[in-house]
């Protein structure tokens, strides 16, 4: 089990308009594949400053930055749900972005919704999706790494096809990690530090 | 992904370095940034890293001159160029000057992971041709032959030099002094290094034989030569033929080979088409060719073409003091070998192996190492454990001349004495004066150990 899970609980925050049974099934599988509590936080409207005019997509890491910035009580892990597309500097696009052994995490539901083809996904894709999504991004927030293994939650996904072919689960690896004492934060200092 | 890598993110813009720095760390990669050229040199200065990538846009240093410096001076790190939509041809330029890959900004999550496995991929075949090369460094590294007494750095010395000339080598020396050793050391230093060395013992190849695998021969030319068949002197084309035992060749075999010197042709046993040969030549005897050439089994023209560099392998009894070297030298490689430990000599065991004659030079001593060390059940070999050379100095050998009894025993008389030549001589019934005209016969010296 993570270590100290009695101390943890993470808190959901609905960023933009996030349907509610997206906030309850990431809950139940936070709760069932990390045995973690969850917390509804106060929905919040998309931070403007956030937004790159250029290219019409919210820059996940200054959204990390914004949920640092808000004070949430009785929480040790927060995650983020973003309606609109997310985008780090040097990507297109991320499906997620979190503090690797850090505390805030963010996903975006906004290509979970569609099929490769631009077809509309069914509700359970979509809902599996982002519970795939928010299980690896908290992956990171407990410090594991990108898995070598394919159908390991923990093995990068930047494309919905690629996502769909992983499995709804930690490898045995992963999941020894997740279960044993937790690995020390890799950096503790910034990129510049 | 496969192994943690050390990787630096050079780039003027923060967003970038600190974008690239959180992705990496999802890996677990050790990854530092760095804003400018100058900046990433002095962190190169520090430490290695197996990756960087480098922005090809910047003030000051820009990312080609960035790159220019590092396969200079790191050529084993790996570069990654990081360029904008509009510069492909930068991109182009960069990857001719040695990068080993570019990305195009924004990309798509999925492109740097296929950068990366493609990083992997050739960091894994570099391992390995650096693994094959040490491999066969230590097949045909100078090094390999080991000693520091003046006898062996004059060899050491000769070998670059005669190594850049391509005249023929004769290798003097006693069996087991390593002269295979040398001849391929000459080999490696020299400009044919990239082709074949090829030994051929002469004297453990019947004349019949030995002709058809130097010169080959074609289909029908014997009652058995079903196909062609190429000999040793087409087969080394461009590399070095090492011909060892060269005083045991018929007198035949001496003329042939001189006009194969000669005229750098041969004809295939049975054929009469000549085919242009092109080796390099080192003998080597363990006879005195000098005695061969009075008895007349041995041609005067072929010994002064063979024998245009002559260099001397000196026995191991007269370079002792590389004995404790050599020993070092095949302790580690036999403790390596087998599952035993051992890995010193006592004292005791020094001193026999001293004053032990070595008739079977560095060959005998590595038998003996080998030897004591399968056989030792500690650490430390012993003088226990080098028993057997006591037994095997002390014995006389069977079926000896004479002359080499008597060498023999003033030998074993002079080491019982301690080197001491009056003691010496009152023993052996002569005079000081006799012993020592017979010790310079024999080429034998004080053991004072």
């Amino acid at each position: 089990m993570i270590k100290d899970r009695e101390k943890h609980t993470v808190g959901l925050v609905a960023i933009g308009r996030i349907p509610e049974m997206v906030l309850k099934v990431i809950s139940g599988h936070i709760l069932g594949y990390l045995n973690l509590p969850t917390c509804c936080l106060p929905a919040q409207g998309l931070p403007q400053a956030c937004l790159d005019e250029k290219r019409l997509q919210y820059d996940a890491g200054k959204i990390i930055q914004h949920l640092e910035s808000c004070a949430f009580a009785d929480c040790t892990k927060i995650l983020g749900l973003v309606e609109a597309d997310l985008f780090v500097p040097i990507f297109t696009h991320v499906l997620g972005e979190a503090q690797q052994g850090g505390d805030h995490a963010v996903i975006s539901l906004s290509r979970l919704q569609y099929r490769n083809n631009g077809t509309r996904s069914s509700e359970a894709e979509f809902y599996e999706r982002s519970a795939k999504v928010a299980l690896h991004e908290l992956g990171h927030l407990f410090n594991l790494f990108h898995c070598r293994d394919s159908h390991c939650l923990m093995h990068f996904s930047g494309t919905i096809e690629t996502l769909d072919a992983i499995e709804l689960n930690y490898c045995p690896a992963c999941r020894n990690f997740l279960d044993g004492p937790r690995r020390p934060a890799l950096a503790s200092i910034g990129p510049d530090g | 992904m496969q192994d943690r890598m050390r990787i630096m993110v050079v780039d003027d813009e923060m967003i970038v370095r600190e974008s690239f720095y959180h992705w990496f760390n999802k890996y677990g990669h050790e990854t530092e940034t760095a804003a400018s050229g100058d900046e990433a040199l002095e962190k190169l200065e520090r430490r290695r890293f197996d990756l960087l990538f480098v922005d090809i846009k910047m003030p000051g240093m820009d990312g080609l001159e960035l790159l220019d410096h590092i396969k200079a001076r790191y050529p084993e790190t790996f570069v990654v160029i990081i360029t904008a939509y509009g510069s492909i041809e930068s991109a182009v330029k960069a990857m001719k000057s040695g990068a080993s890959d570019y990305l195009l900004k924004p990309f798509k999550p999925e492109h740097i992971n296929l950068v990366m496995e493609k990083i992997f991929q050739q960091k894994a075949l570099k391992a390995e041709y650096q693994y094959l090369k040490n491999q066969f460094g230590e097949m045909t590294r100078f090094d390999n032959i080991i000693g520091e007494s003046p006898a062996m750095t004059r060899v050491f010395d000769m070998i670059p030099e005669v190594a850049e000339s391509d005249a023929t080598i004769l290798l003097a020396g006693e069996t087991g002094t390593g002269k295979e050793l040398v001849a391929k050391a000459i080999h490696a230093k020299s400009s044919r290094a990239n082709h074949p060395f090829i030994p051929i013992n002469c004297g453990a190849i019947p004349e019949s034989l030995l002709e058809d695998e130097l010169f080959g021969h074609i289909k029908g030319a014997f009652t058995g030569a079903d196909k062609n068949r190429q000999g040793f002197l087409e087969i080394v084309c461009g590399g070095t033929l090492f011909l060892d035992e060269i005083g045991e060749i018929s007198m035949k075999m001496q003329v042939d080979l001189l006009r194969v010197l000669e005229d750098r042709k041969i004809k295939r046993i049975g054929s009469n088409q000549t085919t242009d040969v092109d080796f390099r030549l080192i003998c080597a005897t363990s006879r005195s060719l000098d005695g061969l050439l009075t008895a007349g089994t041995f041609r005067e023209d072929f010994y002064y073409r063979i024998n245009v560099i002559e260099i001397r392998i000196p026995p191991l009894r007269e370079r002792k003091e590389d004995i404790p070297l050599l020993t070092e030298h095949f302790l580690a490689k036999y403790s390596q070998q087998t599952t035993k430990h051992a890995d010193r000599v006592d004292r005791g065991a020094e001193k026999i192996l001293k004053s032990y004659d070595w008739p079977g030079n560095v060959r005998e001593l590595e038998n003996a190492v080998e030897r004591a060390v399968v056989l030792s059940k500690s650490r430390t070999l012993t003088e226990r454990d080098f028993s057997f050379l006591k037994a095997a100095s002390a014995a006389v050998p069977e079926g000896r001349s004479l002359i080499e009894m008597e060498k023999h025993h003033i030998k074993a008389i002079l080491d019982e004495c301690g080197g001491n030549m009056s003691q010496t001589a009152r023993i052996l019934g002569i005079n000081r004066s006799t012993l020592y005209q017979k010790m310079n016969k024999y080429g034998l010296h004080r053991n004072m150990d």
